[in-house]
């Protein structure tokens, strides 16, 4: 089987898991949480297993490098950091229900990937700017940021959800009242935010290192240079509201959401604006 | 003054507005376009771009200042925490904090079996495995022991905040005495003056760069693979140093850093040509179109009028022009010579100016025409690296400190009451943790085991 084939098996696969996630926060039985769980470490694992057929068979063209050179390569490889950092968060916290908020943007992710168009999902040689061995840890170390904003995203998502309910005087109804407890949701906010921040900052360093070697400057204003040291800088103002201001609960939810508007404008949007940065632009 | 640099709102308002120029600079258009744009509409709006450094809002007076209000908000900010920093970071351990064994997380141990001495010394060998040193005090009460971690993490915001001044100061330093420019050399050619990336002015090299070989090669698919520059660097006459240049590997030589930024086609195509006399073969020339060259023995001198990559299809050809006192011909040279005779024997003597030995006893040929190239390399020398590099790191140190380690303090009491003894075991960290009940509840099993042996 290709890869490209197991990566369309993948996303079906986090799809039915997502479905099997809600079937869980629906119902409430333990039994579609312990499935949905199942079927989410199967795609991971199996999207591990295609994406190192694909480094594999790069080698065999001749143009042997690590998949994460052009942005087809670039969403797969997000969707699998969502999940990764989604399962361990899982595992350490028990807590299957924030899976209905996440899973489904690892599966967007690969569907984008597959089915917009002007992605080519064919392995392409490294033209010179990109043979470097930074490629590897910028990437890796961005994306593990990325992810982790997406899950303070999806975090975000369900405190507001959760908490147009708490006004209400009456008993909360069916599924809202079975979400974690606001004051959770806001720690859990707070730590994705925290090592979604630390990935970025080693990113940027790294990228930094990276333009050094390539470009002959660790800064030089490049678009994506400039949107990631936004993204950056508006982390920087959620934590530090948090420590000095004491900000707590919906404004944190909210930041979250525009945070990752931010980290998804870096990744993608900036792609239409000229620069150095084009090798991802389709 | 002081208290409005030393406040939060500044930095917000500083950092929000940062952000604001950066989105507004990724949007706006590049310099010349704008520039443009703006005379052909209206010469005032020209006039408020240029005062604003609008289409390069990264080096205008608006942004400067901004940086310069949160550097010196930055330092400001620093001087007044510190000492309240210092004073928490001298602080005496004894007697702890009021109230401690009554409000913090503790655990209780009650036991009869043992000697308060021996108890004693269990508390204080188990503190010290778990956090290498501890302290004591005898109270009227009992003895209250103190052990700690991670007491420099009081410094961690410190650290983040100097690891932004001294990036900044590394860019600074740069930007005032680093010097950027740029160079073309044709291949062949040696070149030492460069140009300034910023503004028209040239760069006086004490030394000078030759560019022996410039190489592009593509993959199948026509995609570029390697961009390659052969160089020298020579100085005092001498070749001091050979290397290759390649995207990504940048070259050093007299502390300026050299990359492969760009390329192109020179105007001239260029032949390499050889000619022989009595058999024997001379060495190579490569020459273009305008070029001349002397023969030896025989005060001549050529003259190359056109150097064809392919000629009336008939493949790569010279055409060359000799001057003596006696002649002045001209003849063209064809690379495939044998070929085209092959299939025409009788070419050379219905076209006697196809002949490479019209010029008697010299008979030339050429071994290859190829287009030159001139290989564009970047200078670079910023003496801010080593600050920016420092700053980097203690950011990473700094973040890590601030994320993931935390200030932990133990106080464990020991004491008499009646025929038992209490021991009770008190924890606080600077950070709002939940690991601070874990680590008590962890010392307090040790305590245990160690006393039932």
């Amino acid at each position: 089987m290709s890869h490209t084939m197991i990566l369309s098996w993948v996303t079906f696969i986090y799809f039915i898991s997502f479905v099997l996630y809600l079937f869980r926060l629906i119902t409430g039985k333990e039994f579609w949480g312990r499935a949905a769980s199942f079927l989410a470490w199967g795609g991971l694992s199996a999207q591990a297993i295609a994406m190192i057929i694909r480094w594999r068979t790069s080698y065999s063209l001749g143009i042997g490098h690590i998949p994460l050179a052009n942005l087809y390569e670039s969403m797969v490889f997000f969707a699998w950091t969502i999940m990764l950092i989604y399962l361990i968060i899982e595992w350490r916290t028990k807590s299957k229900i924030i899976g209905v908020f996440v899973v489904p943007i690892a599966f967007l992710a690969m569907a984008y990937a597959s089915i917009a168009p002007g992605i080519d999902n064919r392995i392409e040689p490294l033209i010179p700017a990109l043979q470097s061995n930074w490629l590897t840890s910028h990437v890796i170390t961005c994306f593990m940021g990325y992810a982790a904003f997406a899950i303070a995203f999806g975090y975000g998502l369900i405190y507001l959800l959760k908490n147009l309910d708490k006004d209400k005087t009456e008993k909360p109804a069916g599924f809202l009242e079975k979400l974690p407890a606001l004051a959770t949701l806001d720690t859990l906010i707070y730590q994705s935010i925290a090592l979604g921040f630390v990935f970025l900052t080693i990113g940027i360093m790294t990228g930094s290192i990276w333009a050094h070697y390539a470009w002959g400057s660790y800064w030089s204003w490049d678009p994506k240079e400039t949107w990631s040291l936004i993204t950056w800088l508006i982390y920087a103002i959620i934590l530090h509201a948090r420590h000095v201001r004491g900000w707590r609960g919906k404004r944190m939810a909210i930041f979250a959401l525009i945070g990752f508007a931010c980290v998804l404008f870096t990744y993608l949007g900036v792609n239409y604006l000229p620069g150095l940065h084009s090798y991802l632009r389709t | 003054m002081w208290s409005f640099f030393s406040s939060v709102k500044l930095t917000i308002a500083a950092l929000v507005l940062i952000v604001l120029v950066f989105i507004a600079a990724t949007f706006l258009p590049p310099d010349d376009v704008v520039q443009t744009f703006a005379h052909q509409f209206s010469p005032g709006a020209a006039e408020i771009i240029l005062f604003f450094h609008l289409s390069d809002l990264y080096h205008s007076p608006l942004f400067y200042l901004l940086m310069t209000l949160l550097s010196l908000n930055l330092i400001i900010c620093s001087i007044n925490r510190f000492p309240a920093l210092w004073r928490q970071y001298k602080a005496p351990h004894f007697p702890e904090p009021a109230d401690s064994f009554d409000n913090l997380p503790q655990s209780l141990i009650v036991t009869e079996a043992k000697e308060v001495s021996k108890i004693k010394l269990i508390v204080k060998s188990c503190l010290e495995k778990k956090y290498r040193s501890s302290e004591e005090v005898d109270t009227e009460i009992g003895s209250i022991f103190y052990a700690e971690k991670g007491r420099f993490s009081l410094f961690d915001v410190c650290i983040v905040h100097l690891s932004i001044l001294v990036m900044i100061a590394g860019a600074i330093i740069g930007s005032i005495f680093g010097l950027e420019a740029n160079i073309n050399i044709k291949e062949g050619e040696s070149v030492n003056i460069a140009t300034l990336a910023k503004g028209d002015g040239i760069q006086q090299l004490n030394f000078s760069v030759r560019c022996d070989k410039f190489i592009v090669e593509f993959y199948e698919d026509g995609t570029p693979k390697t961009y390659r520059s052969d160089l020298s660097f020579i100085k005092n006459g001498q070749v001091q140093r050979r290397g290759t240049l390649l995207v990504n590997h940048p070259l050093t030589f007299d502390k300026i850093r050299f990359y492969q930024s760009s390329f192109g086609a020179a105007p001239e195509i260029k032949a390499t040509v050889t000619y022989t006399v009595a058999g024997k073969k001379s060495g190579s020339l490569a020459l273009a179109a305008g070029d001349t060259f002397d023969l030896p023995d025989s005060k001549a001198r050529g003259v190359v009028l056109r150097v064809e990559e392919n000629f009336m299809q008939m493949g790569p050809a010279i055409k060359l022009r000799i001057i003596s006192q006696k002649k002045d011909i001209q003849f063209w040279v064809f690379q495939q010579l044998d070929n085209l005779l092959a299939m025409k024997p009788d070419l050379l003597k219905e076209m006697p100016i196809f002949n490479p030995g019209l010029f008697t006893p010299f008979v030339f040929s050429i071994d290859r025409v190829e287009q030159t190239y001139y290989t564009g390399l970047h200078l670079v020398r910023d003496p801010g690296i080593p600050l920016v590099a420092l700053g980097g790191l203690l950011m990473i140190v700094g973040l890590i400190i601030v994320f993931f380690i935390s200030y932990q303090q133990f106080w464990v009491r020991v004491e008499k009451e009646g025929a038992k003894i209490r021991i009770s075991i008190a924890g606080r960290s600077n950070r709002n943790d939940q690991q601070i009940q874990k680590r008590i509840d962890s010392l307090c099993r040790q305590i245990n085991e160690e006393m039932k042996t």
